[in-house]
């Protein structure tokens, strides 16, 4: 078990699915819906026979009561594909305080977030694949279910490490190239580039019906920025250092941020993206039950609307 | 400014601290590696415009905090008016002290007069803010100027008391310049104390032009007017005029004009008991003031018929001044009023004659005679009061006769003759007459002193009535001009003399010379003021004002009441008092003046200092409002403000509550979430 797959969070998260929000396209058997009809027990609707079809399939007594053919269909249930995309640029190495080191940057958060992801969705036979955002960092593994594939995955996701300027939007949109079949795709990112960009790259997700799910992770002092006296800024993605007394911009850069988390707010909004803003004070534990539960929940309710 | 703890000022410097600590600070920088680095840019780019300049209000703000308290300690000095002593002490500071007896009014609390509620505060002003100025003290009284070593002394000083004196505000001025000018005195602030009586101003004097142009020339003179101006009120004067003794069928009595004026008139009559002490015996006279004056001609005084001489006094209750409370005066057996005219020209000698021979007072016996120039010698010098010569001046003998007569204190006025000779006498000479087709009127005259001054009650002689049709130009040196003509040629002028008075009047009372006649009252009134003049030279009882005693030797003079005991030697001059020399009884009284409550406009006072760095400060007797006070808590007020001002501004903003922490960030995404939640559905 790696250092960030924490037993007793499996433990206690292995009671809630991953789920997608809608149908998916598997190629094997799953726990989740699938786009065609299969075999499951669970009645799906009744169509007209046309020649080809499997007449073991036949509900005779519908024949018997009203002297027609009709093929009993049944919901499929398939995999999941779930594409973990990190942001491994260099402002991902941020934490709290300035911290790099501790276990506590954004990096380390996303660590434990998609690993442990990437462990329930492997339990639950789903295929996981693996998409790093970063400049000069390459990686890209494709969704599949093996254990040995978990195991290369839970490597990678290991040996992470920020640096470089960001490139998270071009890595979507490779993502969204090179998965024509659906997929859910969870990105973990501070989200600190072009938001045009940005807007760009979820509108390409959603046009290729992928489920997209963002942590956007934040600290709390990118916030707030509470400091009192001047402080050399040294830049995590390598621009030149600024000097800065927060004294004298600590209002202007407050209401930047706002205005920026506004227009993060209003793209996710529509291009339906499932977004979970995350403070990585938190445990991450907390997080992603929400983030169970919060899918599960959704997955239930549209159960129910369509049953009724 | 000047500051009472200079020393503190050393940590004026301090004053920079708070650029220092920012410097410091700045250098004192920590190092973080900040991941936001695109919204600091951001925020970096929007901060140049007001939040800089927040910025360095809140350190201009430390400053001022900083400043306000080194200069509170250090306890700057400075005028009720402020900026009264900015710009520093200035290296001499005059004092020009007017010590006339309106200066003597009180206030009815506190008891402090005009001139020392002005002397106090001065001497505080220089105390506390010129500690390294030369202080020098100009008094009214005294020609001297005086150093003076520490300004408290200002109230100690012989020099600074009281006295029965007028003030000649000009020659003060003028004594003020000649020092500046004489002794360099580099910055100089010249403080005058006055309360700008009209007669003591004189704004109508040739010598402000002059006093104006030299300091106008000097740089770093400074001119402040402490002024008194307000009225004091409900005040008394009393005076009495044209005292003398005469006999009557039961015996003797004093005769006396007697007047009283009050500066306020409150519209109801007011009872005053005045005192009358006739050589030591005192009565009361109740009489009865309504309006501004209340005046008794002829009031008689019964006294023995062998006090042939004496002394007495009237006195007032005590009011707002008691310098003009009292009026002593001296009797004696009256002279006859001798005039001699010496006339070629019996028409316009008669003339003459007859002005000087009807005595103006019924109880005096005035006599008058006329001469020719060639009766002259036949002149009883010793009993003539007045020579009035209208004929050519006399030369030689005569001429040192006329002279002498004239240093024993008589009076002569001299008449143009005919035809002008080239002799010349006390610095004049007549030249040409000169005819004018359209007679001439007088356009100047002095309306102040001498021959044409205006009458007790302030009213001016009709000389705007007269009209000359030729008059004779004089040649003259050493005069002052009394009045003159339309064009400027002389008409009255008085030469200089020690003793006694002489007059040259340029035109002559015929009707082929002028309408003096006409209008005589003009010409009768100049008769016969110089003939009481030359008068007084004959009487044993004079009657002087203090401050005008010429060259009489007051040493040997023997005081007769016991108030004239009290005063020094050396004061006598100044001092209103009775005393005797010998067989002559002398009256010192304050010149009747000071007892006429005009004051100079503020508008005339500033142009009287056109051109010259000029403030006038108006108080009134007994302010306790100092001229020099601390600055200490306007200092303190500063610093208070600028703290205030620097907490504020250090304010920070209101925070959105979007902006904080977890709690916040979860509720933007739960919203997010719902809100996709429900799109999704709705496909």
């Amino acid at each position: 078990m790696r250092h960030f797959i924490d037993p007793q969070v499996v433990s206690r998260l292995s009671g809630l699915t991953l789920d997608a929000r809608m149908p998916m396209v598997g190629n094997v058997s799953g726990r989740h819906r699938s786009l065609t009809r299969g075999s499951s027990l669970e009645f799906s609707e009744y169509r007209k026979y046309v020649p080809g079809d499997d007449i073991r399939r036949l509900d005779w007594r519908a024949w018997g009561r009203s002297d027609r053919f009709y093929v009993k269909e049944f919901e499929a249930d398939t995999n999941l594909r779930l594409c973990l995309v990190v942001d491994v640029s260099g402002s991902m190495g941020y934490g709290p305080e300035g911290q790099q080191h501790d276990d506590s940057t954004k990096l380390d958060f996303a660590r434990y977030l998609c690993g442990t992801l990437a462990y329930l969705a492997a339990g639950q036979g789903d295929a996981v694949g693996l998409s790093c955002a970063g400049a000069g960092t390459q990686l890209e593994i494709p969704p599949r279910r093996s254990a040995a594939h978990l195991k290369h995955i839970l490597d990678e996701i290991a040996g992470m490490k920020a640096q470089g300027e960001t490139e998270l939007s071009e890595t979507l949109h490779a993502v969204a190239g090179k998965n024509s079949q659906r997929a859910l795709v969870v990105i973990v990112s501070d989200l600190f580039t072009d938001t045009d960009e940005l807007r760009s790259a979820f509108q390409h997700l959603r046009f290729r019906r992928h489920d997209v799910a963002v942590f956007h992770l934040l600290e709390k002092n990118e916030l707030d920025f509470e400091f009192d006296r001047p402080i050399r800024f040294v830049d995590l993605e390598g621009s030149l250092p600024l000097l800065v007394d927060p004294t004298m911009m600590a209002s202007q850069y407050r209401d930047t941020v706002q205005s920026w988390l506004k227009e993060i707010t209003q793209i996710v909004r529509n291009s339906l993206v499932d977004y979970h803003r995350v403070s990585i004070e938190e445990h991450y534990a907390d997080v992603l039950a929400r983030f169970l539960l919060a899918r599960t929940k959704q997955a239930c309710q549209k159960f129910n609307t369509e049953k009724t | 400014m000047t500051f009472l703890q200079p020393f503190f000022l050393v940590g004026l410097p301090l004053i920079g601290l708070p650029i220092l600590i920012h410097l410091v600070n700045r250098n004192r920088h920590r190092t973080v590696h900040w991941a936001a680095t695109m919204f600091l840019i951001r925020a970096k780019r929007l901060a140049r415009g007001m939040a800089r300049l927040r910025y360095l209000l809140i350190l201009l703000s430390r400053m001022l905090a900083i400043a306000g308290l080194i200069f509170a300690v250090s306890r700057p000095m400075a005028g009720g008016w402020l900026g009264l002593t900015v710009g520093g002490a200035p290296e001499t500071t005059l004092v020009l002290l007017d010590r006339s007896v309106s200066m003597e009014a009180h206030d009815p609390n506190t008891r402090h007069s005009k001139r020392e509620t002005a002397l106090k505060k001065l001497s505080e002003l220089v105390g506390h803010a010129g500690r390294n100025t030369q202080l020098m003290l100009l008094d009214s009284v005294s020609s001297n100027s005086r150093r003076v070593e520490v300004p408290g002394d200002l109230l100690d000083l012989p020099q600074t008391n009281s006295s029965d004196t007028a003030t000649d505000i000009p020659a003060l001025l003028q004594q003020a310049a000649e020092y500046i000018v004489t002794n360099e005195t580099g910055r100089t602030d010249i403080w005058i104390c006055s309360d700008l009586r009209k007669s003591d101003w004189n704004p109508n004097d040739g010598r402000w032009e002059g006093v104006r142009q030299q300091l106008e020339r000097r740089e770093g003179i400074r001119c402040f007017l402490l002024g008194y101006s307000e009225e004091a009120k409900d005040n008394l004067s009393v005076s009495v005029s044209g005292v003398h003794r005469r006999t009557t069928s039961e015996g003797a009595e004093l005769l006396m004009d007697i007047r009283v004026n009050r500066t306020t008139d409150s519209g109801q009559p007011v009872n005053v008991p005045l005192s009358l002490v006739i050589d030591g015996a005192r009565s009361t006279l109740n009489i009865s003031v309504s309006g501004t004056e209340f005046v008794r001609n002829g009031h008689a005084i019964p006294i023995d018929r062998e006090s042939k001489s004496g002394w007495g006094r009237i006195e007032l209750p005590d009011d707002t001044n008691l310098a003009d409370n009292l009026y002593r005066f001296v009797y004696a057996e009256s002279p006859v009023q001798k005039t001699v005219v010496v006339s070629d020209d019996a028409g316009s000698g008669e003339y003459l004659r007859l002005a000087a021979g009807t005595s103006s007072d019924r109880s005096r016996l005035a006599d008058a005679q006329i001469l020719t120039s060639g009766q002259a010698e036949t002149i009883d010098w010793n009993q003539t009061a007045l020579l009035i010569w209208h004929a050519p001046l006399p030369s030689g003998r005569m001429a040192r006769q006329i002279e002498k007569f004239v240093s024993a204190g008589r009076c002569v006025m001299f008449f143009p003759p005919d035809v002008p000779t080239s002799d010349v006498l006390f610095g004049c000479r007549w030249t040409n007459w000169r005819a004018h087709e359209i007679p001439v009127k007088i356009g100047r005259w002095r309306p102040e002193a001498d021959l044409l001054a205006s009458t007790r009650s302030g009213a001016p002689l009709p000389l705007g009535e007269l009209k000359f049709h030729r008059h004779c130009e004089i040649q003259s040196e050493q005069t002052s001009v009394l009045g003159s003509l339309d064009g400027g040629d002389s008409l009255l002028l008085r030469a200089l003399s020690d003793q006694g008075a002489v007059y040259f009047f340029s035109s002559r009372p015929g009707t082929r010379d002028s309408n003096l006649i006409d209008n005589g009252v003009v010409f009768y009134v100049m008769i016969q003021r110089a003939l009481a003049r030359g008068t007084a030279a004959l009487t044993n009882a004079w009657h002087l004002e203090c401050g005008d005693l010429a060259a009489l030797s007051v040493i040997d003079w023997q005081p007769m009441d016991d108030l004239s005991s009290d005063v020094l030697v050396s004061a006598r001059s100044f001092q209103a008092g009775l005393y005797a020399d010998r067989d002559v009884r002398y009256a010192l009284n304050r010149p009747l003046s000071e007892d006429s409550p005009e004051t100079v406009s503020i508008e005339v006072v500033d142009s009287l200092f056109r051109g010259l760095d000029f403030t006038r400060l108006n108080d009134v007797a007994g302010s306790s409002v100092s001229l020099a006070s601390e600055l200490w808590r306007m200092f303190l007020l500063i610093m208070i403000m600028a703290l205030v001002a620097e907490s504020l501004l250090s304010l920070p903003g209101r925070r959105s509550k979007t902006s904080s922490a977890a709690p916040g960030m979860l509720d933007a995404a739960a919203a997010v979430r719902s809100d996709a939640a429900a799109v999704r559905s709705s496909l």
